[in-house]
């Protein structure tokens, strides 16, 4: 992440006195990692089954989607917004592929040419719903966070609406695959991981992001197309939620309008755990993945331990608040 | 009437190790208008952040009234009776004029609401007494600007103070709103009130204060009955500093190529017909005080602005219709007003900072990746170009260095792109001594090199050192241009200043 | 200067505009739209959010916002249910469900002030917290409620039904002491103008404190009194009211920047134009799925009109340096 390559000279090693220490591991963006790494090897030992092959794999399942979405979630917080929508773009796209994929009437049932069709169907949902959120904040100047709210509640209810609130089933193998496979719905996390990163930290695009996230007001000055970019971090959030939406369904072998409806909080909040600022600027996909992996780690743990449903919202919610006080600290520190 | 009211002594104050204030001394009576003057950047608002207890003095000592003053807070200041009128003026538009008033202290009934009654008819007392005939119950969002100055004053008024700094208050007002001011200070005056007035408007100055105080680069260097000053005596104090060897030696020959065209330039409100030429290979200054239209001027020709009528022409090509990311690419650059606040991403490193708007020169198509080694090395030779220390790494956070490391940083990220016509707006702002060299020699050398400077600065001795021609500006014109042969700082500060006259004549007029 | 006073004018009218639309589509739609009956029924309907949207407008004009009003709204009166349940007095289990608002406004205060989390981040982990609180009460059952508490809801004073009354002396008061009181004078100025009023001196914590617990409390009210007309506890109660509220004031001419809104007539209006759309939409019998769409609508409209109005605001307020 180190660029470009300091020509020979190193952090000066005055004044490391023990708060300097901890100030530079809280600012440190690999806490989370490390965090992760101590907390897994704790309930190794508490929670019995936890270092398990298997338990290992069903962290990775659960992982996969939420590293997708929340990816592209990172995109538009390192530009200083926030994109609410994306719980209701993995259902609204969710019931868009499987209805044109199903074996119970869908469009192109049967069709040879019916999962290309129907991922493609879902990317462009998901890209049109970042593009509407995108140019409200771009062009309109309106709220990000009240914009895609409204898009929120109005995806999901378009999703309820078109469906009747029934899911679609069905769905033949070909359209699951992604999601059912491991490999496949791995080396899709990965890809977008690997693309989004490319894209952040080596793309002209990406440099326009961050600035904007920093400071919109030099970015105009400097010459950064502010309003391009920023309706593309949220068209690829859009799409990264689609992506979602394919390895979910493919997971749960239904399309649903009302799929991860609940998981909003998780999805920002994974984001924030791993170190990507709420106030722009400040972010990167690798910390994300630790994010997210620590957020998956503590809810399966817990669950392990048996504990309940509200237990385990409350400790997430825990963890999330205390992330976002760390945000706010960082943020305040910066200022000064 | 004839206590000492304030007296300041050996006050000094430092920012980042430059020194602002150097052994400052000030008395002033009761019953006493002192006008304060100088140059922007001379001290007058530090010092008078003193006393209004925003800043605290490395050295020296206040006393009020005979007695220590130690102000920690504007709280403090406030309860020793001392008022201080911002030039920004802190009035909240959506509450009404007494609202404003009796805000952090409103009269009650015995319900704890507010006594409605009894504020309004306090409110009333104190707009009489500032001679401002309105209902206490009108928004602030509907009053002029001269009103809301008059608003300001009774605020102050409310904790009836002893002495009353005003800082500019007549910038924005009116010849007839100013008179109404000036009436209103004479009569508190008469009342036994000090009044420490701050001003560029020297005639205003002549006509209200009974002493002057001038300062200049943090030192007192004349205090005195208004009576022995004229106000050309007043300006060569202001501004006589000797330019020894501050300026690196000009070596430059503008050629005769027209780089940049303006012509009749025309914002309403902003800045009026505004034409002039700049060639290739020279230095333009842009003289005026804060507040005359020259940064204004410069985000209109940068596109960040809007522009009624007028063209703008570079190097051939009409430009007033683009955007300002496409008259970057065509090769303008601009070096803003505030770092902070559109110059710099202040939290990113300085690489970031530094590659910013040259970017696009370094993407492949089609993806836009970007050649990193390319603009690798085209950083380090740009930072080795404005000799920013080799001590600061590349991935610190720009905010963490020095004024100077900072405007080193915002002048590679426009070099990198090798702008043909380059402005800079302050550029020395707040930068130590050292620095400032080093960028005067780099404005020596881009010009050297053909390209054009557009360089706007509140300090003249800075564009007599380094500029070739200079434009005054006032009120949104261009009141005056002077060649190499004929500048002459007092010819500069008269046109900045007089044309103040000239408006308020006019606008008289007008009425 | 006076074209945008007109624009300003324009966008200032354009909810009365919207309501004169939204009734002359129902009233051509169906007649029973236009009875006189259906008007006193959406004032009635409308009591449930317009409290709401009073303490919404509250932290509006502080320029913050509250988007945990519809999981307190639900943990309030899933408390109250379990306490009617448990045999406890009408009375004492809903002042037991108004406190449980409190504390959670309290809470967001909390993180708001002392912590200084943004408000939306604030109250959104409060939105997921709360409601997960509740459901864990509920077990994710529906409760539903004995004769009594629906009776309570029917009741009348001086022939107006109850939830009205509370609804009219909530807002009058909430009103009064926004006008009246030094507290909601320097509330408008901290919406204005957060620094500058800290630079005047205003004591600035206590008071956006005190709004978000106001919020809290008025949530807890408008749950129970949606209690009270319908008589049950759903797992879904009183989900996305939060969105609903922000419409309601932002309608009612509140604006999300902060410093300017009412609650007479503004927030009032605002709350009874959105209740009258939703009503019609069951008078003529709309597909209830299409609920969400649109009154999602709605909010986004009223959210771009707010906008608009304060970019015209901004440009007009925006400084010059000689006579025009």
């Amino acid at each position: 992440m180190r660029w470009p390559p300091e020509p020979g000279v190193r952090r000066s090693s005055k004044q490391a006195s023990e708060f300097a220490m901890l100030d530079r591991v809280l600012q440190s963006g690999w806490l989370t990692i490390a965090l992760s790494i101590a907390y897994a090897c704790i309930m190794s030992v508490l929670a019995p089954g936890f270092a398990s092959i298997e338990n290992g794999t069903n962290v990775v399942v659960a992982m996969l989607p939420l590293m997708v979405v929340a990816t592209g979630q990172t995109i538009v917080l390192i530009s200083g917004g926030i994109d609410l929508s994306v719980t209701s773009v993995i259902a609204l796209t969710s019931i868009a592929g499987a209805a044109v994929v199903t074996n119970d009437a869908g469009w192109l049932a049967g069709n040879s040419v019916a999962t290309p069709v129907a991922v493609l169907a879902m990317l462009i949902v998901g890209a049109a719903v970042g593009f509407f959120n995108g140019g409200c904040v771009a062009w309109l100047r309106m709220p990000p966070f009240i914009v895609t709210l409204t898009t929120m509640i109005f995806a999901s209810g378009l999703a309820v609406w078109l469906t009747q609130s029934k899911s679609i089933s069905h769905l033949p193998t070909s359209f699951m695959l992604l999601g059912k496979q491991l490999w496949a719905s791995g080396l899709v996390a990965i890809a977008v991981a690997v693309g989004v990163q490319t894209m952040l930290s080596r793309t002209r695009l990406g440099s326009s992001i961050r600035a904007i996230g920093n400071n919109p007001l030099t970015a105009l000055a400097s010459g950064v197309r502010v309003a391009p970019a920023t309706v593309f971090a949220y068209v690829l959030s859009g799409i990264c939620a689609a992506v979602a939406a394919l390895l979910i369904t493919g997971q749960l072998e239904t399309g649903s309008p009302v799929q991860w409806e609940n998981n909003l909080l998780d999805i920002v909040g994974a984001t924030v755990i791993g170190g990507t600022s709420l106030y722009g600027g400040r972010g990167h996909v690798l910390w994300t993945l630790s994010g997210v992996l620590l957020l998956t780690l503590i809810d399966n743990s817990l669950n392990l331990l048996n504990l309940s449903h509200f237990t385990i919202m409350m400790a997430k919610g825990g963890v999330i608040l205390l992330a976002a006080l760390l945000d706010a600290w960082r943020h305040r520190r910066g200022n000064r | 009437m004839n206590s000492t009211l304030l007296e300041m002594t050996g006050i000094r104050k430092s920012f980042y190790g430059v020194d602002v204030l150097k052994d400052v001394e000030l008395r002033m009576q009761a019953g006493q208008t002192l006008g304060l003057v100088g140059e922007n950047g001379a001290g007058k608002s530090t010092l008078m952040n003193i006393i209004g207890g925003n800043l605290r003095a490395d050295a020296g000592q206040m006393q009020l009234a005979g007695e220590l003053y130690v102000p920690h807070t504007p709280r403090d200041a406030q309860r020793a009776g001392v008022a201080f009128i911002h030039q920004e003026l802190n009035l909240f538009a959506n509450l009404s004029i007494a609202e404003n008033i009796f805000l952090t202290s409103f009269p009650r009934t015995k319900l704890r609401n507010i006594d409605y009654n009894d504020m309004h008819q306090r409110a009333d007392a104190l707009l009489e007494q500032v001679g401002l005939r309105l209902s206490p119950r009108l928004l602030v969002e509907n009053l002029s600007a001269g009103e809301r100055q008059l608003v300001e004053i009774a605020k102050a008024l409310r904790l009836a103070p002893r002495l009353m700094i005003l800082d500019e208050p007549t910038t924005s007002l009116t010849s007839r709103e100013t008179a109404k001011l000036f009436e209103l200070l004479v009569s508190l005056q008469s009342n036994g009130m000090g009044l420490l007035y701050i001003s560029h408007a020297l005639g205003d100055v002549k006509r209200l204060c009974d002493e002057v105080l001038v300062l200049r680069d943090g030192a007192v260097v004349g205090q005195g009955p208004m009576c022995d000053f004229e106000p050309n005596q007043l300006v060569s104090m202001m501004v006589g500093r000797e330019s020894s060897d501050q300026f690196p030696p000009r070596h430059n020959h503008p050629s005769k190529v027209k780089q940049l065209d303006v012509q009749h330039v025309t914002q309403p409100g902003v800045v009026r017909d505004i034409s002039f030429v700049l060639n290739g290979g020279e230095v333009l200054g842009i003289s005026g005080l804060m507040g005359s239209g020259r940064t204004e001027l410069a985000r209109i020709l940068f596109g960040l602005d809007p522009m009624k009528s007028g063209h703008i022409t570079m190097c051939g090509e009409p430009i007033e219709r683009l955007p300002t990311a496409g008259r970057i690419a065509r090769g303008m650059a601009m070096l803003t007003e505030s770092r902070r606040e559109d110059g710099l991403c202040m939290q990113a490193s300085i690489a970031e900072n530094m590659s910013l708007v040259a970017e696009p020169k370094y993407a492949r198509p089609p993806w836009g990746l970007l050649r990193k080694a390319a603009l690798t090395s085209a950083l380090h030779a740009m930072r080795n170009a404005v000799k920013l220390s080799a001590s600061t790494e590349w991935h610190r956070p720009v905010q963490t260095l020095s004024g100077g490391n900072q405007q080193k940083v915002v002048l590679a990220k426009w070099l990198l792109n090798q702008p043909k016509v380059l402005i800079l707006d302050e550029p020395t702002r707040g930068i130590d001594v050292g620095a400032k060299f080093e960028i005067y020699a780099l404005i020596d050398r881009l010009a050297s090199d053909g390209q054009s400077i557009l360089i706007i600065s509140s300090e003249i001795e800075e564009l007599l050192g380094i500029c070739d021609r200079i434009l005054v500006m006032s009120q949104g014109e261009i009141k005056d241009e002077l060649a190499r042969n004929e500048f002459d700082q007092s010819r500069i500060m008269l046109a900045a200043l007089q044309a103040d006259h000239v408006a308020a004549s006019l606008r008289d007029a007008d009425q | 200067m006076t074209r945008k006073q007109l624009l300003l004018g324009l966008l200032n009218q354009a909810p009365l505009a919207l309501f004169a639309v939204v009734f002359a589509i129902f009233g051509s739609l169906s007649n029973k739209f236009l009875d006189p009956q259906n008007f006193i029924n959406i004032l009635t309907q409308s009591s449930s959010l317009a409290v709401a949207a009073i303490g919404m407008t509250v932290v509006l004009l502080t320029a913050g916002v509250d988007l945990s009003v519809g999981s307190v709204m639900f943990v309030a009166v899933a408390v109250t249910g379990k306490l009617i349940a448990g045999g406890q007095p009408l009375w004492l289990s809903m002042l037991a469900g108004c406190m449980v608002g409190v504390v959670a406004g309290g809470v967001n205060a909390l993180v708001i002030t002392r912590l200084r989390v943004i408000a939306f981040i604030a109250t959104l982990a409060m939105l997921f917290v709360g409601r997960g609180f509740g459901l864990w009460l509920t077990n994710t059952r529906a409760m539903n409620m004995p004769d009594e508490v629906t009776q309570f809801g029917a009741a009348r004073w001086l022939g107006i039904p109850i939830p009205v009354v509370v609804m009219l002396v909530l807002a009058i008061l909430v009103h009064w002491a926004l006008r009246n009181t030094a507290w909601g004078r320097q509330l408008y100025a901290i919406g204005q103008d957060v620094d500058g009023a800290k630079k005047a001196g205003v004591r600035v914590a206590p008071i956006i404190f005190s709004a978000y617990v106001l919020c809290g409390g008025c949530a807890a009210v408008s749950g129970l009194i949606a209690l009270t007309q319908t008589g049950a506890v759903s797992p879904s109660f009183g989900q996305q009211k939060e969105f609903a509220a922000i419409a309601a004031a932002v309608l009612g001419g509140t604006s999300l920047f902060g410093g300017r809104g009412h609650i007479l007539p503004g927030t009032l209006f605002g709350a009874i134009l959105f209740q009258t759309v939703e009503n019609g939409l069951v008078i003529v019998n709309a597909d209830p799925y299409l609920y969400p769409l649109i009154l999602s609508g709605i909010i986004f409209l009223s959210v771009l009109l707010d906008t608009t109005r304060q970019r015209v605001v901004g440009r007009a307020a925006r400084r010059t340096i000689r006579a025009v």
